[in-house]
């Protein structure tokens, strides 16, 4: 689906010029400066306050100053946890966009921060921030830190070694549990690569081309990097964008090929992990019924009764949705970053195959 | 054609007539088409005999049948002329109230119809249950009778909780155990001493960290006489000691670090004797732990297949240059083409170091493959492989050559060299990629044949060609399960017990002294005239394949042969055993250092001790000096009595009490030795 972007972006500008006027700090010879503390040369730090990311208390993950928070439209499932991410960069240096459905191309020194948290934990309903991973461009390319809250909720630790922790919450009046992995980095390099090389999966115009809810107003995502100096200003007016595939009023299939190719493009691409199986599920590939896996037989037989990757009509007999409705290591789809059912996204998968015009022949 | 369907379904009805909506009222049919229909307040079969999906059936429609004679029995819902329905059927014998599993199926007749072959017995009633699980729309059945040919597999279900992918002697007494997993109980089958049936046996461990989701194996870690179990998950690996009593399980060894699993083995690769427990690593350089000898572990990463991101699937430990030590192949797949995909060859030095050799080998090749079947396919007396293809030709592999892109026969030069034979033998044109392959002699005639998963046997013609025998079990553990000297194969809640064929046979059980009590690593060697070869050759492993774990006993086809000249086991420690003229279709038992020849027999260069008895002193008589080195002396149940420095080529053993030791010695270039000897 193309999305406006352009006009937007004027609508955008217009607010960004009246807040910016009244600003309290806009003094002609003052200047704010990022408190962020990136010297490429001795990170990972051993602690996550180290980098000044977060102003006030840090679990309260308030963005210090060109801290940028960001969201995609449909994001990756691990175990129902809650992320909030954010973007920073050195002053002067901005990412260039390439394509709608490719990375940006971050300047050296980008770092990405995504922290992992659940709302309503128990047995006090209290939010527990589990660990923020950040991704930081060196000058000869990406590299994975991880940093693992304490009890406390005061501090984060640097650790790539990985681990599980068991944590249990209500959502929607259910209680839910999971031992929680946290991925040591040869997991992060599994799905973050294509071929031998470290990448981010997110941030992609067709993902982040949305709106919003910024401290001082709802914009889009791409303006607003734009205008916060992050981005360089040749976005396209049109972009193939993705939707929030919770979104009910979005079509299925629009919505179930946002699901996929943010839950299984990073491995079911050219170049990704498991490149060797039939499958495409990018997003710019999965118009082609064949990369979805539709009436395609998978190479792995787990039961003769799953004749087909996507069985049409027929969710039951599909490996996808077999894969998806299980728990076994080694037949569970995504392989990394679930130990728990999506069962939302079995029912979306379910829908959508159980409503395909006809059998495959 | 629309008018004439309606004629025969109305005709099938008069045939038909009568219910069918539970097994007591279940009518009787004979061969010919019967239709079928679904009546509400029908009765659902609940077993299932195949591994069914899970999901909950409501309605049945039940057929009896009693056959006038013994035949091979065909029955299919796939019939031509008639509108087909997406159908689920069960075959019992027994009572309605204790059923006893022949057959199921789901899908197998093609267009989600279900096609089942089965033999029946005379006078016998059978039962023919179908649901209405994927679709309530009517559907006829077609049953014929052909000659009786007994089945090659036949089906029994079993009843056993948790995760069922290891067939080992779990009681000490050599017949195979089926073992299950389930949380923290190992739950056994443990074999019946007859061979018939199994007897069920559960033990709780202590918690350990990781379950058997991605691998198991077998075998005595602690050399206390019981097979110990090895658990590779994503999260890491854990060992499960049994107690010295066969009591269950004492103590636990969790791996210290994340581990993405693979296939696990035991092996000693460090050869003091000990087992080690080695971990493919998916996604990292791959891992062991080396066995203190005292129930713990030293864990180490590195030197045995370290690609920074893995990519490490189907580990196999063999003697591929006839050295006498135990090498490493590890089959590869990654995508991207990486060097992560490129299959290793890890040559034991000897020396408790291992170097890749897969170029100079020829088999550093970037072909996706989660397993390697190894095997002495020719039977010239070195191990061949099958390199099982994993993968089709999508995206970057697309640009392999065709060579890399199927499954691959790799004959062995005998100089440390392969060359691919693929091409006309048989795996050229068999296309269906799996995981999980396994070298046995299915049908004991002498020629080792490969499992491929998919159902089917790749049969070894005798000629380095191979052609498919469709079966009705797919992968899993493979064992002895009835004692009958034909390989049986489990598939979660189904044996398929291997039909005998006539063939000859003999299978080799191992008890180590000196070396691992399993004698994993050991070349099993038996030399017979008059089929064709003159020598086939084994290696003692614990796991092959991909997930799942196999009988540690090794097994022989010798076809039509009625005596075999002689077994040849050539121990890790360096012992060798000759038992000449073993009985044929039985087991042999072998003790470490019990069949040893007498030291007139060996040749000048190799390694002996004298006298024998010894009093005082044992003096060692070899090429290679012994000097300042250790040697370790064993008593015949595998305990170490003594450790003692090597002066001048001699041993004091005045302190020993009498009786038969072990002696093993290690030479300056770290190849070991060993020799069984008395003290007088």
């Amino acid at each position: 689906m193309k999305n406006h972007y352009i006009l937007r972006t004027l609508f955008f500008l217009s607010v960004f010029i009246a807040i910016s006027s009244c600003g309290s700090d806009d003094s002609q010879d003052y200047k704010q400066i990022s408190p962020v503390n990136i010297d490429l040369s001795t990170v990972p730090y051993p602690k996550l306050s180290d980098y000044k990311f977060f102003e006030g208390e840090m679990k309260d993950l308030k963005p210090a100053y060109k801290v940028l928070p960001y969201d995609l439209n449909s994001s990756l499932f691990t175990d129902y946890a809650h992320k909030k991410r954010f973007v920073w960069m050195p002053e002067g240096a901005k990412a260039t966009y390439t394509a709608d459905n490719k990375i940006l191309e971050f300047p050296t020194g980008a770092v990405l921060i995504k922290n992992f948290y659940y709302d309503n934990v128990l047995p006090n309903n209290t939010t527990r921030i589990i660990e923020t991973r950040l991704m930081i461009k060196k000058a000869d390319g990406w590299i994975f830190a991880d940093y693992i809250w304490n009890d406390e909720q005061t501090e984060a630790f640097y650790s790539l070694s990985g681990g599980f922790t068991q944590i249990s919450w209500t959502e929607g009046n259910v209680t839910k549990s999971a031992n929680y992995r946290i991925p040591p980095e040869s997991e992060c390099f599994t799905c973050h690569k294509h071929s031998t090389t470290a990448l981010p999966i997110g941030p992609k115009p067709q993902n982040l081309n949305k709106d919003y809810n910024y401290a001082n107003g709802s914009a889009n995502q791409l303006t607003r990097w734009v205008q916060e100096g992050y981005l360089t200003n040749n976005v396209p007016a049109l972009i193939t964008t993705t939707a929030d595939w919770t979104d009910t009023t979005k079509p299925l299939e629009l919505r179930v090929r946002s699901y996929l190719d943010i839950n299984c493009a990073h491995c079911h691409s050219d170049g990704a992990h498991c490149d060797y199986r039939p499958m495409r599920f990018a997003f710019s590939e999965t118009t082609i019924p064949a990369n979805l896996g539709i009436c395609v037989a998978p190479q792995e037989i787990i039961n003769t009764s799953l004749p087909y990757i996507v069985n049409k009509r027929n969710a039951v007999k599909s490996v996808m949705r077999f894969r998806m409705n299980t728990i076994n290591e080694t037949q569970r789809m995504p392989i990394l970053g679930r130990t728990v059912i999506h069962t939302e996204a079995v029912a979306l998968i379910d829908a959508w195959i159980n409503a395909m015009d006809a059998p495959c022949p | 054609m629309k008018q004439l369907f309606t004629l025969a379904l109305f005709s099938l009805a008069c045939i038909s007539a009568g219910a069918q909506t539970n097994c007591d009222n279940a009518p009787v049919v004979t061969p010919g088409i019967h239709n079928v229909s679904f009546a509400q307040g029908s009765q659902a079969p609940l077993l299932m005999c195949f591994n069914a999906l899970p999901g909950a059936t409501a309605l049945g429609a039940w057929y009896k049948y009693i056959p006038d004679n013994d035949y091979s029995v065909t029955l299919t819902t796939n019939v031509g002329g008639y509108p087909l329905s997406d159908t689920r059927l069960n075959v019992y014998s027994g009572s309605c109230n204790n059923f006893t599993c022949v057959a199921g199926d789901d899908d197998s007749g093609g267009s989600a119809t279900s096609l089942v072959h089965f033999d029946v017995v005379q006078g016998t009633t059978y039962y023919f249950a179908f649901d209405n699980i994927y679709s309530s729309d009517d559907f006829v059945f077609n049953l014929t009778e052909q000659e009786f040919v007994p089945s090659l597999f036949t089906q029994r279900a079993i009843s056993l909780q948790g995760t069922k992918w290891c067939i080992a002697d779990m009681n000490g007494d050599y017949l195979d155990d089926i073992v299950a997993v389930e949380g923290n109980s190992v739950n056994l089958l443990t074999q019946n001493t007859n061979g018939n049936g199994f007897t069920p046996v559960s033990y709780q461990f202590p918690a350990a960290q990781n379950s058997p989701t991605w691998s198991i194996s077998a075998g005595d870690y602690d050399k206390n006489g019981y097979n110990d179990l090895l658990f590779g998950s994503s999260g890491g690996a854990s060992i499960i000691l049994a107690s010295s009593n066969n009591t269950g399980f004492s103590n636990v060894l969790d791996s210290p670090e994340s581990i993405f699993s693979q296939r696990s083995n035991f092996v000693d690769i460090n050869n003091d004797g000990n087992l080690d427990a080695f971990v493919c690593h998916d996604i990292a350089p791959n891992v062991y732990f080396q066995n203190d000898g005292n129930e713990g572990f030293t864990y180490h990463q590195g030197g045995l297949g370290d690609y920074g991101s893995g990519g490490n699937y189907g580990s196999i430990w063999i003697d591929y240059d006839n050295d006498g030590d135990i090498d490493l192949f590890i089959a590869k797949c990654r995508g991207g083409l990486n060097e992560a995909g490129i299959d290793e060859l890890h040559r034991n030095n000897g020396d408790g170091t291992f170097t890749n050799v897969a170029a100079e080998a020829g088999l550093a090749d970037l072909h996706q493959s989660w397993s390697a079947a190894w095997g002495d396919y020719d039977n010239d007396g070195d191990m061949d492989i099958m390199i099982g293809n994993s993968a089709g030709v999508y995206g970057d592999n697309s640009n392999l050559p065709d060579s890399l892109k199927q499954h691959k026969l790799m004959r062995n030069n005998g100089d440390g060299t392969f060359t691919n034979i693929t091409s006309g033998s048989g795996f050229d044109t068999f296309t269906s990629s799996n995981l999980v392959h396994v070298a046995h002699d299915f049908d004991n005639d002498g020629y080792t044949d490969v499992f491929c998963g998919a159902n089917t046997i790749m049969h070894n013609n005798g000629d380095m060609t191979f052609s498919p025998i469709v079966i009705t079990a797919g992968s899993g553990p493979i064992g002895d399960l009835n004692n009958d000297g034909f390989l049986d194969i489990q598939n979660d809640n189904y044996i398929y017990l291997n039909s005998p064929n006539g063939n000859n046979w003999i299978k080799i059980n191992l008890h180590g002294v000196a070396s691992n009590r399993n004698g994993i690593g050991a070349r099993i060697e038996l030399y017979g005239t008059g089929q064709g070869w003159e020598k086939q050759i084994r290696d003692v492993k614990s796991g092959d394949g991909f997930y799942y774990m196999s009988t540690l006993n090794t097994h022989f086809g010798i076809g039509t042969l009625d005596a075999i000249d002689r077994v040849v086991i050539k121990w890790p420690s360096g012992t060798v055993d000759t038992i000449e003229n073993p009985a044929i279709n039985s087991a042999l038992l072998v003790t470490e250092g019990t069949h040893v020849l007498g030291t007139k027999q060996l040749n000048a260069t190799a390694f002996a001790v004298y006298p024998n008895p010894a009093k005082e002193v044992l003096n060692i008589k070899s090429v290679v000096s012994f000097d300042t080195t250790k040697a370790s002396i064993y008593s015949i149940d595998g305990k170490l009595v003594k450790s003692a420095t090597v002066q001048d080529a001699a041993i004091p053993v005045q302190h020993l009490a009498k009786g038969t030791y072990i002696i093993k010695v290690q030479d300056k270039s770290g190849k070991q030795y060993s020799a069984t000897f008395i003290k007088g």
